[in-house]
């Protein structure tokens, strides 16, 4: 018999995400992810000075600010007609890099390895679910210290990249035109003595040995949570003025191929026929984007809308990137994920030592420009947790419209307008659950993705003669829900 | 396997002792860790973006005793029931144990993120409980009731912060005009680090927390950035990238922003925002992030 269990919160991830899978006989067979936050951004936004684009929106997300300040500047540059000096290109990349190696080593760590192992004796970390740990005691010390050494390493990255980007979270040093920052000799030699002493040891002696540990311990893990197989990157760490080369380059492949195929972003839209939303039921490009919230809603069930491709739903994040890149294509599934994640942190990191050596230290970092009265624009980049676009208008030398798609609207989005399931729920479909009162396994899948809810459900718009309607906070009966569990897992 | 308290202490070489403050509060302050568990923490996280947590966990001690970093406080000073970022449970079973601290009463509310009212406040959901979707405004209401101290992490909790950013698109307020109730607001977006820990030792030590008009700690934000800038007094930049010159002219917002910042520096002394030519935009301050970034009095 099928029994629907809930998740909610889903915790170790950023924001805020709600899971139902229905399980039968052992397996799911189908699942929803509900996204349960949004902070309307776009109205916030409308009407400010275009330049505190990367300020705003590096709020978004206090895991991944980076890249969206990034995705704003790149925007911003394009619109005001400006290019950013090389010094600026290379801070810019060496920041969002020490942003990449945060991410992914807390990922790994902080948000992943506890559904893996039993944690100390004590809060946060006990209670826990016992099912199916697999570690024997001393292999649990070890990484249990180096959860605690990770601890410092993460730390160590935002140090890192705040020699340049001024402080961590949240760099105020990303402007249009360049960057503040000078690269002066001292904060040079300290940001390479980071990556030499501190993060390079650590991700090539403990952080891949642990993953490949993992690996060894759970491989039926190599064969769980696949997803739709289609892999989407906008590229990222442009190394020339043009962003024609990037370390990590732009491109999509389908259905698990290696054939990798351009991205055409007109071919991009979203739907939200399963979304609290009210933009009917086709299909919008972001540059045409609107959104206007509506709650309750038939049919819908997160405030995260559907972005396709093509009309199709595309995993997006390091295994994808490192896919399209050629870097690597052992498969698509939970295990390959982590794995995908700790080689490009490698890659990322040896290459950021090789651009800090680039920075000249006298040249300059900015460049002035000034506001267009008209103008449209987008920057395409990439955060640690996958592929992210802004979308800027300005009127009036104003913000006029912006559109942020972020990585996990992507993964963790809900159905689309023809139904078919969001990158997240397809792979959680066919996930052996054996124990339904604990259903760790649930959890792997979804960490896998290092979803990023703030992220991903903000960007609604409250529109002109949008409906509301006004809701007691226990509101079980008034909401339309057909798929709603009859039992709720505890 | 499991690891005691004791041993995990013994793991990561750190023994329980002060947060780096005089020896006369030492004694107060191992008698507060003498217990197995420290205060009981519940962290609830709502209309903000993690920021606050992921710089709480950049702390590093600046007295060079131990608790030396974040993980020595997780470890030796709190009990942190209740982290969504943290903790190892999930779903209801994670819920139940903020239940339980509220049974028992007499914790320490941490709060990141405001808290959205529209729609009933059905923008933000904290959890679902026996089938039921509460609301994060629901969630903060209850907890708040039995709590012994409500500290607000950051902008957000506080005021409202960006999600409150004209036209505050999902009604968002701060966590002292939801429930009434006075609370500590460790303001920033984020907060430095030193401030949270700063604020958690001075509970656990019993201390009485002197309060500016705005709820902030005053021995944390009584003076202006500016006023203890070093670049002061320096000449006026007539561009970003320019070292050593005052950003006042370009829109800092450091003469009307209270923070420690100049002195207290960011990411354990590496930088901060002035130092790297960039704007104090003013972080700290109830009207963050005002209807523009850079201040508009200054500017050409």
């Amino acid at each position: 018999m099928a029994k629907t269990i809930t998740i909610d919160p889903v915790t170790r991830l950023e924001g805020h995400l709600k899971i139902n899978v229905e399980v039968e006989n052992g397996t799911a067979v189908n699942a929803w992810a509900t996204g349960t936050l949004f902070r309307g951004f776009e109205n916030i936004l409308v009407n400010r000075p275009p330049e505190d684009a990367q300020h705003i929106t590096q709020r978004i997300c206090g895991v991944c600010p980076v890249p969206h300040g990034m995705a704003a500047v790149m925007a911003l540059d394009s619109a005001f007609g400006v290019t950013a000096p090389a010094n600026a290109r290379i801070m810019r990349n060496l920041v969002l890099g020490a942003n990449f190696i945060q991410s992914h080593i807390l990922h790994f760590y902080h948000l992943s390895l506890p559904d893996f192992i039993d944690g100390p004796n004590m809060p946060p970390w006990q209670p826990s679910w016992g099912t199916d740990k697999r570690f024997d005691a001393s292999e649990t010390d070890t990484l249990i210290e180096h959860y605690v050494t990770a601890l410092e390493m993460t730390r160590k990255a935002h140090e890192m990249g705040a020699l340049f980007g001024g402080r961590m979270p949240h760099p105020p040093t990303y402007v249009v035109g360049g960057f503040t920052t000078t690269p002066r000799p001292d904060r040079i030699a300290k940001f390479k003595s980071y990556l030499e002493t501190d993060l390079l040891p650590f991700i090539r002696n403990t952080y891949l040995e642990d993953v490949n540990l993992l690996a060894e311990i759970y491989p039926d893990y190599f064969k769980t949570g696949k997803g739709p197989g289609n892999l989407l990157s906008f590229g990222v760490f442009d190394q020339d003025t043009a962003g024609n080369v990037k370390l990590l380059r732009r491109g999509r492949a389908v259905n698990g191929s290696k054939t990798i195929r351009p991205v055409n972003i007109d071919l991009i839209a979203e739907h939200a026929t399963y979304s609290w939303s009210d933009i009917g039921t086709g299909a919008r490009i972001p540059a045409n984007g609107l959104t206007r919230p509506r709650y309750p809603k038939d049919l819908a069930y997160s405030w995260l809308k559907a972005p396709r491709y093509g009309g199709a739903p595309y995993e997006t994040g390091p295994l994808a990137r490192m896919w399209v890149n050629g870097d690597y294509t052992r498969g698509i599934s939970v295990m390959d994920r982590h794995v995908a994640r700790a080689q490009e942190t490698l890659k990322i990191a040896e290459a950021m030592l090789a651009w800090v050596g680039e920075l000249d230290a006298g040249g300059p970092v900015y460049e002035r420009s000034s506001v267009p009265s008209l103008a449209s624009s987008y920057g395409l980049t990439e955060a640690p947790r996958g592929a992210l676009g802004h979308w800027l208008s300005i009127s009036n030398g104003k913000i006029s419209r912006y559109m942020i798609i972020t990585p996990t609207c992507w993964n963790a989005s809900p159905r689309d307008k023809n139904g078919t399931l969001g990158p997240i729920e397809q792979a959680l479909v066919n996930t052996p659950v054996e124990n339904t009162d604990e259903p760790v396994e649930v959890l792997r899948v979804i960490h896998s993705f290092d979803p990023c809810l703030s992220c991903a459900v903000h960007v609604m718009k409250p529109g002109k003669g949008a409906k509301i309607l006004t809701l007691s906070h226990s509101h079980g009966e008034a909401q339309p829900q057909p798929w709603r569990p009859a039992s709720v897992n505890s | 396997m499991k690891v005691t308290r004791r041993q995990f202490l013994k793991i990561c070489g750190a023994s329980a002792a002060a947060l780096g403050i005089s020896t006369t509060d030492l004694g107060l302050l191992e008698k507060a860790l003498a217990s197995q568990d420290g205060p009981t923490v519940i962290w609830l996280q709502g209309a903000g973006c993690t920021g606050c947590s992921e710089s709480f966990l950049n702390w590093v001690s600046s007295s060079g005793s131990p608790p030396q970093t974040a993980a020595d406080v997780l470890i030796d000073s709190i009990n942190l029931v209740y982290h969504p970022n943290l903790m190892a449970l999930a779903g209801q079973s994670a819920v139940q144990m903020a239940e339980e601290a509220y049974g028992a009463g007499g914790y320490v509310l941490a709060v990141e993120g405001g808290v959205p009212t529209k729609f009933a406040g059905n923008t933000c959901w904290a959890w679902s409980y026996n089938g039921e979707d509460v609301t994060f405004q629901q969630a903060v209401l209850d907890l708040a009731s039995r709590a012994a101290g409500i500290l607000c992490v950051g902008t957000c909790a506080s005021w409202g912060g960006i999600a409150a950013a004209p036209p505050n698109p999902t009604a968002v307020k701060g966590v002292g005009a939801i429930t009434g109730k006075g609370t500590i607001n460790i303001a920033g977006c984020p907060p430095h680090p030193e401030w949270i820990v700063w604020v958690i030792a001075q509970l656990m030590l019993g201390k009485t927390i002197a309060l500016d008009s705005y709820g902030r700690p005053k021995t944390l934000f009584s003076r202006t950035v500016h006023d203890r800038c070093p670049r002061h007094e320096a000449e006026e930049a007539s561009a970003f990238g320019q070292d050593r010159r005052c950003l006042e002219e370009l829109g800092c917002r450091g003469p009307q922003t209270r923070a420690n910042c100049p002195v207290q520096l960011w990411n354990n002394g590496a930088n901060w925002c002035c130092d790297a030519n960039a704007l104090c935009i003013g972080c700290t301050e109830p009207q963050f992030p005002f209807t523009q970034i850079a201040s508009p009095g200054e500017g050409d």
